[in-house]
């Protein structure tokens, strides 16, 4: 797909932003500044926004493996196992989303029940989350953020 | 700058505020609204700026005045009497405000209730413009006269504002459950995807309350770099947005003010002014009381919630249409993610 379409929201952000918001009452130019930022946070996702997500469900399944051994609740621990097991057929960043979501759901129970146990295991465990956390923050972050 | 385009809405709006300030001007003979424009940001509430311009006798009197209307959906949700009253209890002390002239509760006027206040002239209050020259050169000023600002809202007694009776009361012991229950119910509510880290930090808070508040104070709600005016010789003339303002742990306020989200620098320096230590240093000072360390981080970590909770909030509105201003959808890009590392950070889990 030529032009790039990153590269077009890239020009187009500068268009709306240079030439175009000057021209335009000052709430309406503020808008429209806002418009052309977003745009170009929108060209930084464009590239990775697949990618980062077929990342993050591996690294999530990859946890669940791992702490599906260490849990002392069976039902989470099925679940963890049948979560561990599943893959990304479907590659529209929407259905990669969908299923984030639902293995970050399933991450939040996970560390909400590993901070209540005091096995050697789920301090383990408890860290991988962290560490994964840390991981899945800076996968989300945006050259325009200030912070 | 280009001129207000007097668009059809925005002349309807002009005649409506004519009619309802004509028996509040009684003495003027004519009054007019003009140069009615509406101002960027204020995500909470539609602010616009205009000129009300009376004649009475032989002479003409022209008032530069803001107008704060609430919109059909906010980032915040918040209680205008209590804006309002908060901006008259503080004009004329060491917090400088603007002047608030009229509470309008009725939609009836206007299509939403909303208030007037003067309009303070001839400064800046862009966060990213006080990096820069000519303000950047009196960033320690600045900062002094930021946190010294905070400390006199600390210190302030609620009850001689008289803003005691007209906010919601709250013992020492309970300020942070309130506050934390609250904004965890908003991102409860709210929240389009799980939210990992902020849910942690919600468990860690309370498996660690701190202890109970030094003194019950006004807390402002949002006292940043970017919710204030300032000049360019480092001179702070008004504190704004007091749309969530309550009694509180005036550590909140605190902690708010020194999130790293703030650090339009780019920097370590807080709100793009002061090292974190400086600025704790000013608001012991100016306040009285003391910060203390590990008080302080159950605050700070506090902040990510409830900023997060208010990222959240706004891509529900953005997505739902409730309210389409590209502010929401950008600030819940670059904020929220922000905020995840700000809480990541006071956690000491940020490498």
């Amino acid at each position: 797909m030529k032009p790039d379409p990153t590269r077009f929201l890239e020009v187009a952000a500068g268009h709306l932003m240079a030439r175009a918001a000057p021209l335009l009452p000052a709430y309406e130019q503020s808008s429209a500044s806002v418009i052309g930022l977003l745009l170009t946070a929108v060209a930084e996702e464009f590239g990775r926004a697949a990618a980062r997500r077929m990342d993050e469900n591996r690294a999530l399944r990859a946890l669940f493996a791992e702490a599906a051994a260490a849990v002392e609740d069976a039902a989470l621990a099925a679940r963890l196992r049948e979560a561990a097991e599943g893959g990304d057929p479907d590659l529209r960043v929407e259905a990669l989303e969908a299923t984030n979501a639902d293995l970050r759901a399933l991450l939040i129970e996970l560390h909400a029940h590993v901070e209540g146990l005091a096995s050697e295991a789920a301090r383990r465990i408890e860290e991988a989350i962290w560490s994964e956390l840390v991981r899945s923050t800076e996968r989300r972050r945006l050259t325009l953020q200030i912070f | 700058m280009a001129a207000p385009v007097p668009d059809a809405s925005h002349a309807e709006l002009a005649s409506r505020l004519e009619s309802y300030l004509r028996p509040r001007f009684a003495d003027a003979d004519e009054l007019a609204v003009e140069q009615l424009e509406r101002i960027f940001g204020g995500a909470s509430r539609e602010t616009y700026r205009f000129v009300v311009r009376t004649r009475s006798g032989g002479g003409e009197e022209r008032r530069h005045l803001i107008l704060r209307r609430d919109p059909d959906g906010s980032l915040i949700e918040t209680e205008r009497a209590v804006e309002f009253a908060a901006y008259r209890a503080f004009h004329g002390t060491a917090v400088p405000v603007p002047e608030a002239l009229f509470l309008e509760e009725d939609p009836e006027p206007l299509g939403h209730p909303f208030f007037i206040m003067e309009e303070l002239r001839g400064f800046e209050s862009s966060p990213q413009a006080i990096t820069q020259p000519p303000y950047a050169a009196h960033a320690a000023r600045l900062a002094r006269r930021k946190w010294t600002i905070l400390g006199e809202i600390a210190r302030a007694d609620p009850k001689a504002l008289g803003l005691a009776e007209r906010m919601e009361p709250v013992a020492p012991e309970q300020c942070h459950e309130r506050e934390l229950a609250y904004w965890e119910a908003r991102i409860d509510r709210d929240e389009m995807c799980p939210q990992p880290v902020i849910r942690a930090a919600i468990r860690w808070l309370r498996r660690h309350p701190p202890p109970p508040a030094q003194k019950i104070s006004v807390v402002h709600g949002d006292f940043r770099t970017g919710n204030f005016l300032y000049d360019a010789e480092g001179e702070i003339h008004g504190i704004l947005d007091w749309e969530m303002a309550h009694l509180g742990d005036p550590l909140e306020d605190l902690a708010w003010s020194l999130n790293p989200v703030w650090r339009w620098a780019r920097d370590e320096r807080a709100g793009g002014l002061a090292p974190r230590e400086e600025a704790i240093r000013i608001w012991e000072e100016a306040s009285g009381l003391r910060a203390d360390p590990e008080a302080l981080r159950w605050w700070e970590l506090f902040s990510s919630v409830k900023g997060q909770a208010i990222w959240i909030s706004g891509a529900r509105e953005f997505s739902t249409g409730r309210n389409q201003d590209p502010i929401l959808a950008l600030s819940s890009w670059l904020m929220g993610n922000s905020q995840d590392r700000a809480a990541l950070l006071t956690l000491g889990r940020l490498p």
